[in-house]
Parts: structure tokens; C-alpha cells; sequence
């Protein structure tokens, strides 16, 4: 049987278009590792899953995340959306409002909230830590924060798995208005191991809380249209500053992606333990089956 | 179309008529490919109707795949019509768009060929594109829109281009919508093994008003004659090397074709292009008696759904 359910959802998003693509394989048993990578090659997504049965007693499902690259051992998005394509397809069923997911980061929950086109689905993050707090002047900040307007927090690097140096600036006109200067970015992303530079601000928007924009410098160089773990890393920072926002429902959400075309939204909270929970809805775009020879 | 169980019904209801935000019908295709992967893919949406060009675009965009045609209702003397957007762009007319909307056209009943022949609309023009074998795998063959050689002079080329280029033949501006620098290689190995400096080629082709650079080189194999590689680093950043080129191949055939050096026999021959990427394209090309160039090649279906946006 080469004929696999497979769905393409826009994450992070309420409209077709806005959020962050996704490929997702329901049925992926009997793929080996070449293969996954093809197929997530060939669909030239940001980020194709694979979903296998659970190996945990107390999983619902397994995931396995690629790039076009490589394997990727945690991702949010990709975790949302898989998520959101195993509920519209029946394949699982929330055990007191959970999922919960195998992967290469281990065993990780996912709360499920409404329902149809209100459902949200959160991801709770592998923990987050602060590497190193910066100043605006060092040396290999400058060039990528040169003209642009800072807010009071300091530049961070945080680890979240993936690495990202977090800049907070002025107010949201500030941000929506910034040009990145990509040569520095590279430069900061390659000379610290990070993706890059991820600016926030405060916004005055009765929707979302923060805007924010991830400029990638490595391995490969854009702007990224929703990124759950580096949002999940703000919010990490935000709370060791006791910065977080006092927020009725317990999270705030985040606005991303508007200067490349999109238009995402990413709910972000942190619960009693101080994990965070990084998620949103999501819309199946393509719905059909994948045909590749095993 | 397989069978395929109980997904079907939820892959039907595009078949409900004046639904709102209705699904319609989509395929991903490998164009140029033996088996999946080894090609380069294509998104089509098989009923367009209703869609304006800015949805088409945003699709096109959010696809991300090299090339995504619309299918809608033909005017008069045309058995079916296609948009062709990239993720950036219109185009009048592509190479392995066209291939595969044949193919789906043939294949999904939205075209019926008579006597194996089937007529395409597209901005370019109406095309002709001869549909054999199998109705359910059928071999497409689309005759390109004529290519012609440019009065243009290169300059100083790359300077790795310049090493392998064969001596004694002309480097050559042609055009068949993109326009294409034309190099033969001194041999397959040397432009199999070439590592391009996308930067310094970005430059050139940009400097020169060339969408890319396709080099070639003659290889004897079993299963085709001529070796190719296409590099448009200015023209689609994301994509600096194409996987497989129909423009950039039907010009080569066509220059060939002025020389009388065409590889193969009577007119036909088979190029390989795509290997460094990982994959393993096969592009057939014929130049007929009145010099025409039709290219062809297998299509693989490997998404089938629909689309909701």
C-alpha cells in the first residue's frame, strides 16, 4: 500500500494563507528514514511530520519533524499542526482535553481548547534558558540592532533547543517598520550558533499583546512567517524579567508575520510549574492522499 | 484514479455545487520523472473557476513550488486553458507546466484528445500537445514556443563556467519566453562535477538581462544522450539551480538542431538533468521537419485532493 492520507495545513493561522505551512503524513509506517527526508525535500515546505503509532503507553501518537534538510528533533509548529490534522482526520482522541506526543524530544503534551474553527491546540515546550544576557554595544550585536529604536529589557541570547538572540524594540511601529540588515544578521547567527535575531514590541492592539518578527541568518536566510519555539522563548525570558503580562485567561498572544505576507497568530502561556505552552488554530488546506513508492 | 477506500468520501465533496468556499480538486505532480522525487514537482488546481489573480498568486506563494497552474474553462479553438504562476509571478508559458497540465487534462477528463492531440491555452497562445500510449499513464509531448538566438555578447563569463566551457563553441543568448545563456561543457564529468559560484552568476545573468545559464554536454548512457544543468540564481533566489528545466532544454535542442549536431536518432533524444540536486530528471526532446521542438516526458501523480482557500 503506497496511498498515505496526507493533509498541508496553514499553522498558526484562521485563514487560508496567514500562518506558517505544514505537510503532515497520517499514516507514515513503512517509511524509512531516506524516504521521509525525500518527501519532505520534495513538498518544499518549511516542515514536513511524519506520524507513526505511539511508543509511550500514555502517547496518543509519535512524530517525526524534517526540513527539507535534516530531522529536526522539536519544532512548534509542526507539533500544533499535526495535531490539529490527527483531530480533523478521527485519528485521535483528547484523553481530559490532552494529546500527547512521541518524539526525539521525548514525551510532550498538547491541550486541546474549543472546538471546529475555535479549536486551539498548545504545545508545551521543552524548557527554555537564558545563555547569555547582552548589551546593545557588544560587538557582535551592533551592526544587527544599528538603526534601530530599543526598548527598555536587554538583548538575550536564550536556548530553547534551537538558539535565538531576542531584541526588544521601541513600540510596534518601530518593528513593523524595521529593515533587517541581513549581512549582520548571518554573521550574528553563524559566529553564535543561534538562527538569529527575534525582536519583539509592545502593542496596543486589543488582539495581541506583542508583535514580533524572526530574522533567520542560518542555515538558510528569511524572514519567518510563525515561530512557536522562539515565541515560546520569549515567553520564558519575559517571566525570569517578570515581565510577562497580567493577562485575563492566563496567555497573550502574539502577531507575527504581516511583513512577508502573513498574518499569524501565536497564543503563548505558562503554567504553575513555569513550562511554557506555545500554540493556535489551524486550517487544512489541502486534503487528500500522498502516493509514494515504499 | 487509484482506489482509495474510505478517504474518498472525504476527498468528494468538491462534487457539491454552489457550496460556499468550495474545495477544488487539487494534484501535485513530479513532471520529468521515472518515480517520485526524481523530477520537478507541480501544484494544479484542477477547477479555478472563481478564483482572481491575487488568490491564485497567494496560492501559488503558500505552495512554494517552483510552478502552480489553474485550470479554467477554454475559449473557442482550445481544449483546455491554464494560469502558470510561481510563488512570485505570472508566466506566459513553462516547460513542465505544460507537460503536466497535458498529462492532467488527459488523465482527469478534463480534456478529451482527438486523434491523440489536444490544444492548450495559456497567456502565450494556443499550443499544441500530442497525448500516446496508455490513457491512464499517458506520454505527453508539447511542441514549445520557437526558440531564437539573440544578438548578445556575453562579456567575461564566471570564471568556472569559462573553465569548462568547450573550446571553439559559441556561448549564446537564446530565447523562448526566458532567455537562456547556452554553454557546451567540455565533458559530462566536468559539468556534473562543477560547483557553481551562484553569486558570480547571479551577477552575470542579471548584468546580461538572461533569466539563467543551461550548460550541456554530450554522455552516452542507456537511457539518454545529453547531460544538462540550469542555474537562475538572479531570477529565483530560492531555487539557484533548477532540478529540471523544460525552457532551458527545448532551447538546447533547438541550437543543436541549427548546428546538425542533434544527439540520438531522427531528430529524437533524451537529456538527464537534475542528479547534483538529488534527483534524476528525463526530459525528451524531438525536433520535427519544420524544426519545431517538442518536449515530453513520465509524470508522476503523487498528491491527490482538494483545496480549500
Amino acid at each position: 500500500m503506497s496511498q498515505r492520507r496526507y493533509v498541508q495545513l496553514d499553522v498558526f493561522a484562521s485563514r487560508a494563507g496567514a500562518g506558517n505551512p505544514l505537510a503532515v503524513v497520517l499514516d507514515a509506517e513503512g517509511l524509512d528514514d531516506a524516504q521521509m527526508q525525500a518527501i519532505a525535500k520534495w513538498t518544499r515546505l518549511p516542515e514536513t511530520t511524519f506520524v507513526l503509532p505511539p511508543v509511550s503507553d500514555d502517547a496518543t501518537h509519535r512524530i517525526r519533524i524534517f526540513s527539507p534538510r535534516r530531522e529536526v528533533p522539536f519544532a512548534g509548529h509542526p507539533s500544533v499542526g499535526t495535531a490539529h490534522a490527527l483531530l480533523d482526520a478521527g485519528l485521535a482522541v483528547p484523553r481530559d482535553g490532552f494529546l500527547v506526543q512521541d518524539g526525539i524530544a521525548g514525551k510532550l503534551p498538547l491541550k486541546v481548547s474549543g472546538e471546529g474553527s475555535e479549536r486551539t491546540i498548545a504545545v508545551r515546550t521543552p524548557r527554555a534558558r537564558v545563555q547569555e544576557i547582552a548589551t546593545p554595544d557588544d560587538s557582535r550585536l551592533r551592526d544587527a540592532l544599528a538603526g534601530l529604536q530599543l526598548g527598555t529589557l536587554p538583548p538575550v541570547l536564550m536556548d530553547g533547543g534551537r538558539r535565538w538572540w531576542l531584541a526588544e524594540l521601541a513600540n510596534e511601529t518601530e518593528l513593523r517598520n524595521a529593515q533587517p540588515n541581513w549581512n549582520a544578521i548571518v554573521e550574528l547567527a553563524n559566529a553564535t550558533e543561534s538562527m538569529g535575531l527575534f525582536v519583539y514590541a509592545r502593542s496596543d492592539d486589543p488582539v495581541y499583546y506583542y508583535a514580533v518578527r524572526a530574522f533567520v541568518g542560518a542555515p538558510a536566510q528569511f524572514e519567518d512567517a510563525a515561530s512557536g519555539a522562539a515565541n515560546a522563548t520569549l515567553a520564558a525570558w519575559l517571566a525570569e524579567r517578570g515581565a510577562l503580562p497580567d493577562l485575563p485567561g492566563g496567555f497573550y498572544r502574539v502577531s507575527q508575520g504581516r511583513e512577508v505576507g502573513h498574518d499569524a497568530i501565536i497564543e503563548l502561556s505558562i503554567d504553575a510549574d513555569g513550562d511554557v505552552w506555545s500554540g493556535g488554530r489551524a486550517v487544512a488546506v489541502v486534503t487528500g492522499t500522498l502516493d509514494w513508492p515504499g | 484514479m487509484p482506489a482509495c477506500g474510505p478517504w474518498c468520501i472525504l476527498a468528494a465533496p468538491w462534487a457539491v455545487p454552489g457550496a460556499i468556499a468550495m474545495p477544488r480538486r487539487y494534484v501535485q505532480l513530479d513532471v520529468f520523472a521515472s518515480r517520485p522525487g526524481t523530477g520537478n514537482p507541480l501544484g494544479a488546481v484542477l477547477d479555478a473557476e472563481g478564483l482572481d489573480t491575487a488568490s491564485m498568486q497567494a496560492i501559488a506563494a503558500w505552495l512554494n513550488l517552483s510552478e502552480t497552474v489553474f485550470f479554467l474553462p477554454p475559449d473557442a479553438g482550445a481544449d483546455y486553458r491554464i494560469r502558470i504562476f510561481t510563488p512570485g509571478s505570472e508566466l506566459p508559458f513553462a516547460g513542465h507546466p505544460s507537460v503536466g497540465a497535458a498529462w492532467l487534462a488527459t488523465t482527469h477528463g478534463l480534456a478529451t484528445p482527438r486523434d491523440g492531440r489536444l490544444v492548450q491555452q495559456c497567456a502565450a497562445g494556443l499550443l499544441p500537445a500530442e497525448v500516446h500510449g496508455d490513457p491512464l499513464r499517458p506520454g505527453i509531448r508539447l511542441r514549445s514556443p520557437r526558440g531564437r538566438l539573440l544578438d548578445a555578447s556575453p562579456g567575461t563569463l564566471p570564471a568556472e563556467l569559462a573553465t569548462i566551457a568547450q573550446a571553439g563553441h559559441a556561448v549564446e543568448l537564446w530565447s523562448n519566453g526566458p532567455s537562456w545563456w547556452l554553454i557546451e561543457a567540455a565533458s559530462a564529468e566536468q559539468l556534473r562535477r562543477l560547483q557553481p559560484d551562484f553569486g558570480a552568476i547571479a551577477g552575470w545573468t542579471n548584468a546580461t538581462s538572461a533569466t539563467g545559464v543551461a550548460l550541456f554536454a554530450f554522455e552516452t548512457s542507456s537511457a539518454h544522450q545529453l547531460a544538462v544543468r540550469a542555474f537562475c540564481p538572479g531570477d529565483a533566489v530560492n531555487v539557484p539551480e533548477d532540478p529540471v528545466t523544460g525552457s532551458a532544454n527545448a532551447l538546447i535542442a533547438a541550437r543543436l538542431h541549427r548546428e546538425g549536431r542533434l544527439p540520438g536518432q531522427a531528430g529524437r533524444y533524451v537529456a538527464s538533468q537534475g542528479r547534483e540536486l538529488g534527483r534524476d530528471g528525463r526530459v525528451a526532446l524531438q525536433v520535427d521537419a519544420e524544426g519545431d521542438v517538442w518536449i515530453g516526458g513520465e509524470v508522476q501523480q503523487v498528491i491527490a485532493g482538494t483545496l480549500d482557500w
